[in-house]
C-alpha cells in the first residue's frame, strides 16, 4: 500500500466508526479484550517484584519444577506426534484399513476431561491396575514420569493427528503420481514427497503438543505424584500455601516458553506451509500406499486405539466395581454418591453453557470487526489469538488477581469461571467465524450496502445467517472444553458454585475411585447429549444457509 | 510395421462407466501425436493408461514391442507433464528437475550437467534456485517440461499442458513445444480439447469421444476429410447438409439441387459438408457455377479476420465467412457459390 493507500484507509477507518451501531461494537469488542485478556495477563506479569524474579533460580523446587516440565513436554510431544502422524498418514489415506474408525477413535480423547486419561491409567495400569495386577501379576507404580508420559501421549496426540492430516491431505494426489511416473519406487515416493511436503505440518504439531503438554494440569495433578510440574505448583501454591505471589511467579515462568512455542507456531511455521501449485486439472486418486508403511501405520493405530477405547472402558469399569483392586462384585452404590454431588453437573453445564455463548458471541463480533480496516485492527487480532498461548493454571491466577476486589470483585460468584473459559476459547469462536468470513464473498455484502444495507445492519441481516455455522462451531468447541476444563476450574470455584470436573477431582484425591469414575461418566453422557443436542440444533440452523 | 507405441483394444472402466472403449492405436517413432476430444471423451484416462496410472481392464500397451501394461509407472519411461504441473513445492526448480535423475542414481556431477543442459533447452537458466511459486506459470510449465525432458523419455506424455496459461502466452508456448519436439525427435502423446492446438501441433491426430477412436489422420485429413458429424464438428465449424442422391454428383437437398464431386448411389441418404471459408459470396448470379444459390443475410457478426454471415436460402441456413473489407448488409440478397469439390460427403446410408 502506498502513502496514497494509507491514507485512504485512515480516512476509511474513521469512515467505518461515524457508523453508531459499528462504533458501539467497536469499543464494546476492544473493552471486553483489554478487561479479560489483556488486564489478567499483565496482572499477573506485574505481581511479583522484579527481586522475586530474581529468586528464581535459588529456588530447588522451581528448578526441578521447570526440569521436570521440559523432560515430560520433550517425551510426550514426540511420541505423540509420532502417533499422531501414524494417525494422520491412516485417515488421509483410502486403502488403509479401519481408517474411518481409526478417525472416530482418535477424536475421543479431545471430548475427555483432560484428566480422565490419567484416572483410568491408574485404574488399569496402576498398582491396584485390572491390567497390571489382576491379569497379569505385576507390581507396577504408574505414578510420576512414566504414567503421565503414557497419559499425555494418549490425551495429546488427537491434536497432531488434527494438524498433520490438514496438511496431507492437501497435498496434492498428482506429486505422487509425477515422482512414480520420473522413476521413483514406492518408498522413494514417500520419503522425497508425501514424508516431506508433510514437514511442516509435524513441526506445527509439535508446537501445538508442546503448548498443550507444557500446560497440562489435569493428568499432572493425577499421576504425576510427588513429580513437582510447573503447571501444578501453581495450584498447590495456592491452595495449600496461598501464596498468590509464588502462584503467579511459577505461572510466570510457564507463560513465557508457551508462549514463545505458540509466536513460532503462528508466524513462523505457520507461513512455511507448502502452497501447492496447482491450476485446475482432473484430480486423479492416491496411488496405493507402500505396504510397509501402510501396515507400520495400521499397527501404530490399532495399538493406540486400544489404548483409546480403554479410556472410557476403564472409568465405566470403575464406576460399577465395588472396591477397585479387592472386591471386584458390581455394585451400584457409586452412582448413590455421585448422584449426592449431581448440582456440580447442572453447575457445570450452566457455566459450560454461558462460556460457549460468551466465546461464539465475542469470536463472530470480533472477526466482523477485524475484517474490516477498524483504528487498532491488528492488536484486536492478536489479543484475540493470544488465549490460545496462555496455560489454563495462568488464566486462573490471572483471574483471581485481576478479580479479587472492586470495582470488579467477582471472585465467590459463577460469573468469574463464565467469563475466564469464554475467554480462554476465544480463539476457537474467533477462528472460525475468521474463516467462515473469509469464505463469504465480497460480493454479497457490495450488494447488499449498494442495496442501503449499513453498518450493523450489513452484520444482521448479511453476516449473521452466514455465520450460524461460526457461531455453533464456537459455541460448540468451547462448550466441551469448558464442560471437561479443571486447570481453570480449580482456582476460580466457589463452595456454592463447584463443578463436576473439581468434585472430581477432589474424590480422586480423597481415593474415593468408584465415586468419581461414577460421576465422570455421568459427565461424559451429558456432554455427549449435550454434542448431539447441539448437532440436532445446528442441522435446523443451518438448513437455511446456502452452501459455499 | 508395428508402432513404437502401441495400444491394442484398450478397454477401462471406472464402475458401471466406461472410460475408454476398445481404442487401438499405433504411433510411430519421433511422431508428435495428439488426442482431441470433449471432456470426458476419455483421453486424459487413455494417457493415464499409458503412464501406468491406471490399469486397463482389457488391452495392452506396448513400448518398442516390449508390453508394458502391467508395468508399474516407474519403470516405464514414459515422462508426464500434468495438467496442473505438479512440481515439487518443497523443491527448487534444479532439485525438481534432477529427481528423475535421483531416482535413477544418476551420478551428482552428471546429473548437474544434463539438468543444466535442458534448463537451456527450455529457457530457464538463472532460475535454478527459485521455488516453483516464485516462477511465473508460464515458467512452472517449463520446470515441468523440462522435469519430464530430463530422464530422455522412450515417450514423453502431455495432459493439457498449456490450459492454465493465458491466451497470449499459450501461442508462444505451442511453438516452443512444437519446435522442440522436433529437433529432440522426441514421440510424444498429447492431449487436448483445443482443435486449434491439435492442428498447428500434430503429426498425427486421433479424434475421440465417448472413449471411442473415430478418426485418426494427419491435421489436414481431420480437417479436410472428416469421416464423421462429430469429427467435422468439433474440428473446426461446419455446414451440414442432409440429401438423398438422385443420380452421379447430385443429390437433392429440400428444393435444392446441389452438384456434388463424389458418386454414390442414387435413392441412399447423404450428409453433406462445407466449411464457412469454403462457400464464397456475391452480389450478382456467377456465371457457368455449378452451385450456385440466391438467399438472404439473416446476420453479421465481425471477428476481426472474418466477417461470419448467416445466409438463408431456400429454407437451409449456411454459416458463411467473408474478408472483412467485404461490406454487406442484414436482409440484402446475395449469391452463395458452393464448388462441388468442397461438398464432402460425411455419412452415408
Amino acid at each position: 500500500m502506498g502513502r496514497l493507500g494509507v491514507v485512504a484507509a485512515g480516512v476509511e477507518a474513521r469512515r467505518q466508526l461515524a457508523d453508531p451501531g459499528l462504533a458501539l461494537a467497536f469499543v464494546g469488542g476492544a473493552a471486553a479484550l483489554g478487561l479479560f485478556v489483556l488486564y489478567p495477563t499483565v496482572r499477573v506479569l506485574l505481581y511479583p517484584t522484579v527481586h522475586d524474579y530474581l529468586t528464581i533460580p535459588q529456588s530447588v523446587r522451581w528448578i526441578q519444577a521447570a526440569r521436570n516440565s521440559l523432560v515430560s513436554t520433550v517425551l510426550s510431544t514426540s511420541t505423540a506426534v509420532l502417533v499422531g502422524l501414524a494417525f494422520a498418514f491412516a485417515i488421509t489415506r483410502p486403502d488403509v484399513p479401519g481408517r474411518r474408525f481409526f478417525r472416530t477413535v482418535a477424536l475421543l480423547p479431545l471430548f475427555a476431561p483432560p484428566f480422565m486419561v490419567a484416572f483410568s491409567y491408574i485404574l488399569l495400569f496402576g498398582r491396584q491396575g485390572l491390567v497390571t495386577r489382576h491379569l497379569l501379576g505385576l507390581d507396577v507404580n504408574i505414578f510420576g514420569l512414566y504414567g503421565l508420559w503414557l497419559a499425555q501421549t494418549v490425551a495429546f496426540f488427537p491434536l497432531a493427528m488434527l494438524v498433520i492430516a490438514g496438511v496431507l491431505e492437501s497435498v496434492s494426489p498428482s506429486l505422487e503420481h509425477a515422482a512414480r511416473n520420473l522413476g521413483a519406487d514406492e518408498w522413494q515416493v514417500a520419503r522425497t514427497v508425501t514424508l516431506a511436503l508433510a514437514r511442516p505440518g509435524i513441526a506445527g504439531a509439535a508446537l501445538v503438543v508442546a503448548i498443550s503438554v507444557l500446560a497440562d494440569f489435569g493428568n499432572a495433578v493425577v499421576i504425576a505424584g510427588g513429580w513437582p510440574l510447573l503447571a501444578t505448583e501453581a495450584w498447590f501454591r495456592l491452595e495449600g500455601m496461598a501464596d498468590l505471589r509464588g502462584a503467579s511467579l511459577v505461572v510466570a515462568m510457564l507463560v513465557v516458553p508457551t508462549t514463545g512455542l505458540f509466536l513460532l507456531e503462528r508466524y513462523w511455521v505457520g507461513r512455511r506451509r507448502y502452497t501447492t501449485i496447482t491450476g485446475r486439472g482432473g484430480r486423479l486418486e492416491r496411488p496405493p500406499t507402500y505396504p510397509p508403511l501402510k501396515w507400520a501405520a495400521f499397527s501404530v493405530c490399532a495399538l493406540t486405539s486400544v489404548l483409546v477405547v480403554l479410556i472410557y472402558l476403564g472409568v465405566v469399569a470403575g464406576a460399577f466395581t465395588a472396591v477397585w483392586g479387592r472386591d471386584w462384585s458390581i455394585t451400584l452404590d457409586h452412582w448413590r454418591l455421585a448422584s449426592d454431588r449431581v448440582t456440580s453437573l447442572w453447575a457445570s453445564l450452566r457455566v459450560a453453557a454461558g462460556a460457549g455463548l460468551g466465546t461464539a458471541v465475542a469470536g463472530i463480533l470480533l472477526a466482523f470487526l477485524t475484517s474490516r480496516p477498524v483504528p487498532l485492527r491488528r492488536a484486536l487480532d492478536f489479543l484475540a489469538v493470544l488465549p490460545g498461548a496462555l496455560p489454563g493454571v495462568f488464566v486462573g491466577v490471572g483471574f483471581v488477581l485481576a478479580f479479587n476486589r472492586p470495582p470488579l470483585e467477582l471472585v465467590g460468584t459463577p460469573w468469574i469461571l463464565v467469563l475466564a473459559l469464554a475467554f480462554w476459547h476465544l480463539p476457537l469462536g474467533y477462528q472460525a467465524a475468521v474463516a467462515q468470513l473469509q469464505q463469504i464473498d465480497r460480493s454479497i455484502e457490495e450488494a447488499a450496502s449498494n442495496l442501503g444495507a449499513r453498518g450493523l445492519h450489513l452484520l444482521r441481516d448479511v453476516y449473521l445467517p452466514l455465520l450460524a455455522r461460526a457461531f455453533v462451531e464456537g459455541f460448540t468447541v468451547s462448550f466441551v472444553r469448558a464442560v471437561t476444563n479443571v486447570s481453570i476450574a480449580v482456582f476460580l470455584v466457589s463452595p456454592g458454585n463447584v463443578v463436576a470436573t473439581f468434585a472430581i477431582l477432589n474424590m480422586i484425591g480423597n481415593g474415593i475411585w468408584g465415586g468419581a469414575a461414577a460421576l465422570t461418566t455421568m459427565l461424559l453422557l451429558v456432554t455427549f447429549a449435550a454434542l448431539a443436542a447441539a448437532r440436532v440444533a445446528a442441522g435446523r440452523a443451518l438448513r437455511p444457509v446456502p452452501a459455499g | 510395421m508395428a508402432g513404437h507405441l502401441r495400444l491394442v483394444d484398450v478397454v477401462k472402466r471406472f464402475g458401471a462407466a466406461v472410460a475408454v472403449d476398445g481404442v487401438t492405436l499405433d504411433i510411430e517413432e519421433g511422431c508428435f501425436f495428439t488426442l482431441l476430444g470433449p471432456s470426458g471423451c476419455g483421453k486424459t484416462t487413455l494417457l493415464r493408461v499409458v503412464a501406468g496410472f491406471h490399469l486397463p481392464d482389457r488391452g495392452e500397451v506396448y513400448l518398442r514391442d516390449r508390453r508394458i501394461t502391467h508395468l508399474p509407472p516407474h519403470a516405464r519411461g514414459t515422462a508426464m507433464v500434468f495438467q496442473e504441473y505438479a512440481l515439487f513445492p518443497h523443491m527448487t526448480v534444479e532439485e525438481n528437475v534432477a529427481y528423475g535423475l535421483r531416482m535413477r542414481r544418476v551420478p551428482a556431477a552428471a546429473a548437474r550437467e544434463r539438468v543444466r543442459q535442458v534448463l537451456e533447452l527450455v529457457g530457464l537458466v538463472g532460475q535454478e534456485h527459485k521455488y516453483p511459486h516464485q516462477l511465473s506459470g508460464g515458467q512452472q510449465q517449463r520446470v515441468a517440461l523440462a522435469r519430464a525432458l530430463v530422464v530422455e523419455p522412450e515417450v514423453l506424455l502431455l495432459d493439457e499442458p498449456l490450459s492454465n496459461l493465458d491466451a497470449k502466452l499459450r501461442l508462444r508456448v505451442r511453438e516452443e513445444l512444437r519446435d522442440l519436439q522436433r529437433r529432440l525427435g522426441q514421440t510424444t502423446v498429447y492431449v487436448t480439447h483445443d482443435q486449434e492446438e491439435a492442428l498447428a501441433l500434430s503429426d498425427r491426430i486421433a479424434v475421440m469421444n465417448a472413449g471411442r477412436v473415430l478418426q485418426v489422420g494427419t491435421p489436414e485429413e481431420v480437417y479436410l476429410r472428416p469421416r464423421n458429424r462429430f469429427v467435422a464438428e468439433f474440428v473446426g465449424l461446419a455446414n451440414f447438409v442432409e440429401g438423398q442422391w438422385v443420380g452421379p454428383g447430385r443429390v437433392q437437398a429440400g428444393r435444392l439441387e446441389l452438384q456434388v464431386d463424389d458418386g454414390g448411389s442414387s435413392g441412399r441418404k447423404v450428409l453433406l459438408a462445407v466449411r464457412p471459408e469454403e462457400i464464397r459470396v456475391r452480389s450478382g448470379p456467377p456465371a457457368g457455377s455449378p452451385n450456385a444459390l440466391r438467399g438472404r443475410v439473416r446476420s453479421i457478426t465481425f471477428l476481426g479476420s472474418v466477417r461470419r454471415c448467416t445466409v438463408e436460402t431456400d429454407g437451409l441456413q449456411w454459416v458463411v465467412d467473408v474478408q472483412p473489407d467485404v461490406r454487406l448488409q442484414t436482409a440484402q440478397e446475395v449469391y452463395l457459390e458452393v464448388p462441388p469439390h468442397r461438398l464432402r460427403v460425411v455419412e452415408e446410408g
